[in-house]
């Protein structure tokens, strides 16, 4: 079985493409847009296309359909009416899959399922990512505003600390945003926030 | 009448005919009516329709022809979509790389110069380019289901080339057209605004043809959403219709056009430069770069003419378009096409807020070269022509009359 995955997002085509390592007999091939398309579905001959569906090459796909022999249908005319939910769940996980040649429905399914795994799992990693990337910033943040106190006032950590979750509470704010209002407001009572 | 759900999730495409919803939106004509809308911006017209079919949007700007086809389950499984309102007439193009125009003046200085262009001119440069063995030109449209396809086509077969046969044919989605015709991976295209626009203020291309000059006012793109979650929720879907009724008069009154071009250039809605999008909406845009914009409002329109009126014809003209290309059989249902417009629904929210309606749910196109007065209303309402650039008539009555009358069709090829 061939499998073309079209994805402007490299890491998660390589993450499908490992994946899909796992069915055989399989050959994967990846494209970052529609460019090479035609060129590799006629040397190619993929006999599933998996594109993201973020991707505005599915428009083209669909094009091909009926301007060249190669015809590939939408996963949806496919799968839908013996297997409900199926290409729901897909476009869910925004992965948008065409089926070029016979294909039995099980082979398609497979293939659809690990696309998908791995689509909801790159989504998870890059949520994973961003919250990693907030906590840092905010666990910074709140350094600085602990060490303005601490030289401002003269105080220790603990108690400048306690300070600051005390605005918060009083305030029923995160002490990651009261603490940019305090980095702020001293930087304009210095004369710097202009 | 109380709403059955006040959220709503609404997808569209960068292109300026989305403007109803992003007026009803930004203008507050949703949150008047007490329902917050999610505007969200997708990248293919094969996402909206999947997405719609699989409740992920609740309703979208989409292809009046990708409506009909999703319904009948051309191109992909069927779906009962309902469209209960257009979102304007008129408002694409035909635009060729400049290289192309010169050498279309050069063949046809005469042709050029006379206003509707025809493809002539074209198909002597496409002879030409035959005989010297070079490779047929590549024209893109945006989706095999859309009046840019079809107008495109009807535009070339007028002039006797057959789209399937003298030229290759492909897709490219709205926003990338210009980058192509740049890197010269097309020549021509037939796309909405402001994408011709875009092309001419390069200098890439040149403009051929309006969609206006080609059918007096062309039906474009609709407000869909599924029968299903139409009928579970018929009074928020009134309640949206009157917002989108009243966000369409707004954006066709021309002291808000300029405001519409701030509001539609910015990155999250179509995303390209503000003097562009306003070229095709306070005036007609120029043909070549340097041209003067033209002071008319005609060239994309949202509320005047019954704009917004969802015509059954238009359903079926869609269909009669896709059994003359082959998209779809001579058997395909006629009927089915016209049921998928919703007349019944527009005149209720129409009604809601004073806008007068057409009576009929069908008119017969291309009868009126000039404009005209739609009588058979709730009271008059001032039409454009809606003359087709050959003379043809449409009768929906007959619609397999209307495909075999056509010289050049897939269907004709095949006989």
């Amino acid at each position: 079985m061939r499998v073309l995955i079209i994805d402007p997002d490299e890491a998660r085509a390589a993450l499908v493409a490992e994946g899909l390592a796992t069915i055989q007999p399989l050959e994967v091939r990846r494209a970052r847009g529609v460019e090479s398309v035609e060129a590799d579905l006629a040397g190619f001959a993929a006999d599933v296309i998996v594109v993201a569906c973020e991707s505005p090459d599915r428009d083209t796909l669909e094009g091909l359909r009926e301007a060249t022999e190669v015809n590939p249908r939408p996963i949806v005319m496919f799968v839908d009416r013996s297997e409900p939910g199926l290409a729901q769940a897909a476009v869910e996980a925004g992965v948008a899959a065409y089926v070029v040649g016979g294909l039995s429905s099980d082979r398609v399914r497979s293939v659809l399922e690990v696309a998908m795994s791995r689509f909801t799992l790159m989504q998870r990693l890059r949520v994973d990512l961003a919250k990693a990337r907030a906590d840092l910033a905010s666990r910074k943040t709140i350094e600085r505003a602990k060490g303005l106190l601490m030289k401002e006032r003269g105080l220790d950590e603990e108690a400048a600390y306690g300070i600051l979750r005390k605005l918060a509470m009083d305030a029923g704010r995160p002490i990651a945003a009261v603490a940019v209002d305090l980095i702020a407001y001293a930087a304009v009572l210095k004369g710097g926030g202009q | 009448m109380s709403l059955e759900t006040t959220r709503l999730r609404l997808g569209f495409i960068p292109l300026s005919d989305a403007a109803p919803l992003i007026v009803a939106k930004q203008q507050g004509f949703f949150a008047a009516e007490g329902l917050d809308v999610d505007l969200v911006r997708e990248a293919s017209w094969a996402n909206v329709r999947d997405r719609v079919a699989a409740g992920l949007l609740d309703g979208a700007h989409m292809l009046g022809p990708m409506a009909v086809a999703q319904a009948l389950g051309i191109g992909s499984d069927p779906v009962a979509i309902t469209v209960p309102l257009a979102l304007n007439l008129n408002g694409s193009a035909i635009t060729v790389s400049t290289a192309i125009a010169d050498a279309l003046r050069e063949l046809d200085p005469e042709g050029m110069r006379r206003r509707p262009r025809t493809a002539a001119a074209l198909g002597r440069l496409i002879e030409r380019r035959r005989a010297k063995g070079l490779a047929p030109l590549t024209f893109a449209v945006v989706f095999p289901y859309s009046i840019h396809n079809y107008e495109l086509r009807y535009w070339l077969a007028a002039a006797g080339i057959h789209a399937d046969r003298d030229i290759r044919l492909t897709v490219v989605p709205p926003p990338r057209m210009v980058e192509k015709l740049a890197a010269g991976e097309i020549d021509g295209f037939c796309v909405g605004a402001p994408w011709n626009t875009w092309a001419v203020k390069q200098g890439l291309g040149e403009i051929l043809l309006y969609a206006s000059e080609w059918w007096g006012a062309t039906p474009d793109k609709v407000f869909g959403l599924t029968r299903a979650w139409a009928e579970r929720h018929p009074d928020t879907l009134r309640a949206a219709l009157r917002a989108l009724l009243r966000a369409g008069r707004w954006a066709d009154a021309p002291e808000n056009r300029g405001a519409l071009a701030t509001l539609l250039a910015r990155p999250e809605h179509v995303g390209s430069p503000e003097d562009v999008v306003r070229m095709s909406l306070t005036g007609s845009p120029p043909l070549i770069q340097g041209d003067p914009v033209s002071d008319s409002h005609d060239y994309l329109v949202f509320h005047r003419y019954a704009a917004s009126f969802p015509w059954r014809s238009h359903a079926i003209w869609f269909l009669t378009q896709m059994v003359r290309w082959g998209q779809a059989p001579r058997s395909a249902d006629f009927a089915a096409a016209a049921d998928v417009y919703r007349p019944d629904l527009y005149r209720a929210a129409a009604a809601d807020i004073g806008d007068p309606s057409p009576e009929a749910d069908f008119k017969t196109e291309g009868l009126h070269a000039a404009p005209w007065t739609l009588e058979d209303a709730s009271s008059p309402i001032p039409m454009a022509a809606d003359a087709f650039l050959d003379g043809a008539v449409f009768d929906p009555d007959a619609p397999l009359g209307y495909v075999d009358a056509f010289a050049v069709s897939r269907v004709a090829a095949s006989r």
